[in-house]
């Protein structure tokens, strides 16, 4: 029935979780006669409290977007490729699964282990548990998710999960009243809890809260802080580790309690560059000045820590980490040295550290609910651009060192684990209960964690099973130079990996245009993949390439999902007064014969005979992923469980209560509780350390070089990286030579897109047309102008290895001289999406992919290339 | 009781969220927005400044367009909320010319958000289309009303409840103990180009 | 930041703009030579017998424009504010003189041969409100005040002197294909010279008061050298101001007889042409001051 303002027989308003992006608001969505015409923020939801950014607003408009998905369809062009016509023919629901079905049985009977799964961050809700049940059912370990190692993740998740148990971080906007923002917009765009965030940021400032923003781009953040900082891309680690050091050893500024109570800074350190340890327990030692003498971390009658010093413990000379952290920022960050690197004043480093220092008041404290908790408004944040380096995991930790230097670490003002990692769990069933516990070195242990790779301990190097040897790396969770490079076949037989990609499943993740170069993605890894299915919402440039099979998925508006907010690490809002468990609910019936992948993903597991293992493989991840043992009556068996509603019922009264299953959940769309203030400010709470000296990457990176030379192929990374204190190294870019490459390529992302999904949005696509840089290469006025190019001109941008991209150029002022600023993820070709077809520039496509612009601690990508840039003859 | 706007420039971060807001409310047509932001830059790199601005009809005291207004199709109406009868409006464009904040809109029919796609409709532009058309309609001026239909079911404009940074706010005027009225006075409120004599009811807290 | 240009109003509003003011500057003409001797009675009716039908295509040019014609009627209601309004006014009475001139004077009724004192008075409110016409279709674009390019008074008086040249030059080139006497026809050709050579003057003083404000500096870069300007150059300054000046002087001080006819027909073409380049020009020009907050400027891109 047409929704028609004369004749309305119903309009209701639904709430749900919005998933235009990853931030998870909450929203309510207006139904009339079957139509949705209205999204709004749910002011019920501390995820968003009632506000909806414009991505959200517009969702209806690719519900209802004719380009959609709508049936199944098959590729009848066997020839694969950027580019190449598919020739979709469509095909039954019946003939689809038929064809999925034969093939995968065919792989699970012959060898389960070549199946490679993608997915996309915005999709992590979906995915989380179900998938990777499905993972485990059958028998594959292969997997990547859009944004994991290029745009996000390797090295900031890992940092954030050893040093604050969460997947990102931010400031606490209650109390904090300096932070130094380096890569990252919090508060400013999109993802992780993004709307809360806002406000909270809105009214941090308003109530004088300073940010310093280190950006090579006039940013968002950048435009509303306090200071805006023009830094070389990708140097901010070495920015960093000069700051530490005017703080330690210019200043003698440094939160001392904190270091000697929830740090490794005391641990004793042999010359050998190990922690000395007890004969008796094998626990590492500190030294009591008080009692002269070294004891176990843990010895109750430690009075007190001896952070500096020289001590004698049976016949070894150690020194505690902290002296030689201090004297190893002295000696090798010297301020000129790093303002070389950087290209931020000397002045200005050394007084922004200053000023570091001083907001952190340290020895102050605040009383909250009658607890009293150190006060220390002072934070130190990072995110996707410090992170998409070489040096991406070690510029992340020299980021946070700041914080826990200052003891501004998940305390009242510091720095904040983002979304709070630490929850009790509903009152009503204890679950998800998520509070780190400490290792027998004494060092945080996380729970409940997002993907497979926990950040501490570390995964012991071994020979690796999987397509992309990320199993042999200690620190990855996926990596690209392996997969996209014409390297793949080497690293394969080299590795003695004993199998090869068989099957592709892809949950609406573009990698095409989202792990590097497209054309070597697509020819080094995907057509590597002898079958390809993917449930997407469009046909986009990775359907069109390598897919054989098309499925039609139902976007957020048309699905259950049982666990949006949860783990609460992933994007749960921090700093606010409750907890919120939302759900995400269908407000119309699925549209044309769109289903839910995780539907169809479970008809599948029947189809194969594996039910059982995948509802089984459920209930061992959820205790997991959710924190908390599952109830008898509440695992999935395959007699109880028919739908997907089912599993999503059975999941929630598990995790929340009885009363508490899919369809109470309905009618608000969450479930709130309070929060305790031992679970927002954790930190001196829960009884564990977290290291400023990683003396376990001497082990991890010893073992990995065996491992590698073991088949032959030690060059596979830079044991360097494998020290224990924290060190900068440049990108390629920063030696690069050339002088006719002489400027640096780097991507930013806007808020009002969600990377390369919502440019065939109308309505995004009209602000995006109206807005003066998204869609076009911002480069300095002045540099532009050296090099003869005008406002509006059509320019080459080329990497050095040839490889270039077009787009508009746009002079301005807000971007470091030294490089050329282009939004990602734009720049579409597919024919299935007319309206994104074109509009912007295709970043990705100068990214290197290769062992040389890879971090060798955590295989993350790097992002940054230098580049040429010229005009564009006529008719080019 | 005058309807005023308050929008705090410290607080918006520039995200457009009032503009798509503004436009699934108003069922406004393609290229049609009554809540348009621009963006702006200043300074010299490295002391360079962005600030986005987000605009809406100012429902001057002084409204030009009601000045220039040959048929009487502008009103005015006690809030100060100014509108066009579109069975009035002869679609002359004057008030479009006259208005210094370029919030007076004319489209001559409705086209398809989505141009490669099939001729008839979808369901949400099909309702979308009939709303427009109830309201404002083909070849006449349209406008923002600061919402008056949310407004008098007593919520808040649609770009007030969108805006995450919570940077927009609307209220009386009139009343000098109203929220906008308070910030307008404490925190220097200003007007876009007074000098047009316009007097506008939408006022800007400074962004820095 | 770049200051954009209304899009709105194009050739059709230019259309009704000029034949605005060739009815009027026509009616000016023909009235008062309607006081000179019998070689002026064609000349006369010629430029009684333009005015309102001038200003009547002008006019559906103008309704055809309109986003809603059916409620062109109502174009005159708000004359206390408005000068769309008051224009329709003042047109509609000058139609209505004009049609009465006509009606009375050539077809069906040749009664003001005889109504001397009639005659005068109509001629004489005849002219008053076309030169209402005429001055208003300036004034009519300088209301809009965010457009500094309009909002000057030197408009109207542009506006004015293009129009009686342009009026002028309307009747010259029927009284030539009508055979009106060489000699009227010429001191027609010397008065249009000389209006040209002050429109010339009040161009250049129109376009050099545009140095006021940002906004009418960019109107002024858009007309002299940007997207406006071939227009402007080719259209209003070569076709419509010099080769009429050039023609005429030729005709004038050089040629007589039937090179001078032609030429005579020639520049009142090229003439006309460019009045309504013109006022193209002008509406094409129309770029709005930007929005000012704080340290910044915007310029409008919601038109």
């Amino acid at each position: 029935m047409k929704a028609q303002p004369g004749n309305i027989k119903e309009d209701v308003w639904i709430p749900t979780a919005c998933g235009g992006c990853y931030a998870q608001c909450g929203i309510k969505v207006r139904r009339v006669n079957g139509t949705i015409v209205e999204m709004d923020g749910n002011p019920d939801s501390p995820a968003g409290s009632g506000r909806i950014c414009a991505k959200g607003s517009a969702q209806l408009m690719t519900l209802y977007d004719p380009h959609r998905l709508n049936y199944p369809v098959k590729r009848t062009n066997p020839e694969k490729g950027v580019g190449v016509d598919p020739k979709w023919e469509r095909i039954s629901w019946e003939e689809a699964l038929d064809i999925i079905v034969t093939k995968l049985k065919a792989v699970y009977e012959k060898d389960p282990r070549g199946v490679y799964f993608q997915a996309t961050t915005v999709q992590t809700s979906e995915i989380r548990f179900a998938v990777v049940a499905f993972m485990r059912a059958f028998g594959f370990k292969n997997y990547w998710v859009s944004g994991g190692g290029l745009w996000c993740g390797n090295g900031a998740h890992f940092m954030n999960g050893i040093m604050h148990a969460a997947w990102s971080i931010i400031p606490d906007f209650n109390y904090n009243n300096y932070t130094l923002y380096f890569g990252c917009s919090k508060g400013h765009g999109a993802g992780h809890a993004a709307l809360q965030t806002a406000q909270q940021v809105a009214d941090a400032r308003a109530r004088g809260m300073k940010a310093v923003v280190f950006d090579p781009y006039l940013s968002t953040q950048a435009s509303k802080g306090h200071e805006w900082v023009p830094i070389r891309v990708g140097t901010d680690g070495a920015a960093a580790l000069g700051m530490i050091n005017v703080l330690l050893n210019e200043l003698n500024i440094y939160d001392a309690h904190y270091l000697k109570h929830k740090t490794n800074a005391v641990y004793l350190i042999q010359p050998d560059g190990y922690n000395k340890r007890d004969a008796a327990t094998n626990k590492p030692l500190v030294w009591d000045p008080e009692d002269g003498t070294a004891k176990t971390f843990d010895d109750p009658s430690i009075k007190d820590f001896a952070l500096e010093g020289s001590f004698e413990v049976q016949g070894t000379t150690c020194t505690p980490a902290f002296q030689l952290f201090k004297e190893h920022v002295k000696k090798e960050y010297p301020l000129d040295k790093v303002s070389k690197i950087t290209s931020v004043p000397e002045k200005t480093l050394r007084r922004i550290a200053k000023e570091f220092g001083e907001h952190a008041r340290i020895g102050s404290t605040i009383t909250i609910d009658g607890k009293v908790l150190p006060l220390r408004p002072s934070a130190a944040i990072f995110f996707r651009g410090s992170q998409g380096h070489v040096n991406s995991g070690w510029t992340c930790l020299s980021i946070d060192l700041l914080n826990h230097i200052v003891g501004a670490a998940d305390v009242p003002g510091g720095s904040m684990g983002h979304g709070p990692p630490v929850c009790q769990g509903h009152p009503d069933t204890g679950k998800p209960n998520t509070v780190p516990f400490a290792c027998p070195d004494g060092l945080m242990e996380v729970k409940g964690w997002v993907y497979d790779h926990k950040p501490y301990p570390l995964r012991k190097p071994s020979a690796p099973q999987r397509l992309d040897l990320q199993d042999m790396f200690p620190c990855s969770i996926y990596n690209a130079f392996t997969i996209c490079s014409p390297d793949w076949e080497k690293y394969l037989e080299a590795f003695k990996i004993d199998y090869r990609p068989s099957i592709m499943i892809n949950f609406g993740s573009n990698s095409v245009m989202t792990m590097g170069n497209a054309e070597e993605v697509t020819e080094n890894f995907l057509k590597k993949f002898e079958f390809i299915f993917s449930f997407n919402i469009y046909h986009n440039e990775f359907t069109e390439a390598v897919a054989d099979v098309v499925l039609p998925d139902a976007s957020f508006l048309e699905r259950y999902t049982p666990c949006v907010t949860f783990p609460s690490t992933f994007c749960h809002p921090t700093g606010i007064d409750q907890w919120v468990w939302e759900i995400r609910q269908p407000v119309v019936e699925q549209i044309g014969e769109r289903q839910d992948f995780n539907a169809v993903m479970l008809e599948i597991a029947d189809r194969l005979g594996l039910k059982e293992k995948y509802l089984e493989a459920i209930n061992k991840i959820i205790p997991i992923r959710y924190g908390g043992e599952m109830a008898e009556k509440y695992k999935l068996t395959p007699d109880r469980i028919q739908t997907w509603e089912d599993i999503c019922d059975n999941v929630l009264r598990d995790r929340l209560g009885d009363d508490k299953g899919l369809e109470e959940l309905k009618k608000t769309g969450l479930v709130k509780w309070p929060f305790k203030v031992e679970e927002m400010y954790w930190r001196w709470f829960v009884p564990v350390r977290v290291p400023i000296y990683f003396e376990y990457f001497l082990d991890a990176g010893k073992q990995l070089k065996e491992v590698a030379e073991s088949f032959g192929m030690p060059e596979i990374a830079d044991y360097n990286f494998y020290k224990p204190l924290a060190q900068w190294n440049p990108c390629p870019s920063h030696t690069m030579d050339n002088p006719e490459f002489d400027l640096w390529a780097f991507c930013w992302r806007p808020s009002f897109h969600t990377q390369s999904s919502t440019q065939n949005n109308p309505w995004l696509d009209e602000i995006s047309l109206s807005d003066p840089w998204v869609y076009l290469v911002q480069i300095n006025e002045e540099t532009g102008k050296r090099k003869g190019i005008a406002d509006k001109d059509m320019i080459w941008i080329e990497n050095p290895v040839g490889i270039k991209i077009k787009g508009q150029a746009r002079l301005v002022q807000g971007v470091h001289d030294e490089h050329v600023c282009i939004a990602g993820c734009h720049g579409h070709w597919a024919k299935g999406i007319p309206i994104a077809e074109r509009k912007g520039v295709f970043f990705d496509d100068l990214i290197i992919c290769d062992i040389n612009y890879t971090d060798s601690l955590t295989q993350g990508s790097d992002t940054c290339v230098k580049v040429k840039i010229y005009k564009c003859e006529e008719g080019e | 009781m005058r309807y005023g706007f308050v929008i705090d420039l410290k607080r918006c971060y520039g995200c457009y969220s009032c503009t798509v807001a503004c436009k699934a409310t108003n069922h406004t047509p393609k290229n049609i927005d009554f809540a348009k932001c621009i963006q702006g830059e200043t300074g010299i790199y490295p002391s360079a400044l962005r600030q986005m601005l987000p605009t809406l009809c100012m429902q001057c005291s002084e409204p030009e367009c009601l000045k220039v207004c040959p048929t009487g199709a502008t009103l005015q109406d006690e809030h100060g909320v100014v509108t066009v009868d579109k069975d009035i409006c002869m679609g002359c464009g004057y008030c479009m010319m006259a208005c210094p904040y370029g919030q007076r809109h004319k489209v001559q029919l409705w086209e398809t958000y989505f141009p490669d796609g099939p001729p008839e409709l979808d369901p949400y532009q099909a309702y979308a289309k009939e709303k427009w058309e109830v309201k404002n309609g083909y070849g006449i001026a349209a406008k923002c009303d600061f919402c008056q239909d949310r407004v008098n079911d007593g919520k808040q404009p649609a770009c007030v409840e969108a805006c995450p940074a919570k940077a927009r706010y609307f209220g009386d005027l009139d009343d000098p103990e109203s929220e906008i009225s308070i910030l307008i006075r404490r925190e220097r409120g200003f007007q876009l180009n007074p000098e047009f004599g316009t007097d506008p009811s939408v006022y800007y807290l400074p962004a820095r | 930041m770049i200051l954009k240009a209304q899009t709105k109003w194009g050739w059709f509003i230019a259309a009704y703009l000029f034949l605005a003011g060739v009815g009027g500057g026509a009616y000016v003409t023909g009235a008062v030579a309607g006081f000179g001797g019998p070689e002026w009675t064609l000349i006369s009716k010629i430029g009684v017998l333009l005015s309102f039908p001038c200003v009547g295509v002008g006019c559906l040019f103008l309704i055809l424009d309109l986003g809603s014609p059916k409620n062109f009627w109502r174009s005159a209601m708000k004359p206390a504010t408005s000068w769309i309004a008051r224009g329709t006014i003042v047109i509609t009475i000058f139609m209505i003189l004009g049609v009465l001139h006509a009606g009375l004077w050539i077809w069906p009724s040749q009664m003001l041969d005889t109504a001397q004192g009639l005659h005068t008075l109509i001629s004489v409110l005849g002219i008053l409100f076309a030169f209402g016409t005429m001055i208003y279709t300036g004034i009519l674009l300088g209301a809009a005040r965010p457009l500094a390019f309009w909002s000057t008074a030197m408009l109207p008086l542009l506006f004015l002197v293009s129009a009686l040249s342009t009026g002028i030059m309307a009747v010259i080139f029927i009284g030539s294909l009508a055979g009106a006497a060489g000699h009227a026809l010429l001191v027609l050709g010397k008065i249009d010279l000389l209006i040209i050579l002050q429109e010339i003057f009040v161009l250049g003083f129109y376009l050099q008061a545009t140095h006021r404000v940002r906004e009418s500096r960019a109107s002024a870069r858009l007309v002299l050298a940007g997207s406006s300007a071939p227009l402007f150059w080719l259209g209003v300054v070569c076709l419509g101001l010099l080769v009429p000046l050039a023609f005429d002087l030729l005709t004038i001080y050089a040629l007589s007889g039937p090179a001078g006819h032609t030429l005579g027909l020639l520049a009142s073409c090229c003439g006309l042409l460019g009045g309504l380049f013109l006022r193209k020009v002008v509406l094409s020009g129309g770029i709005y001051a930007p929005l000012a907050a704080g340290r910044f400027e915007y310029a409008l891109t919601n038109i």
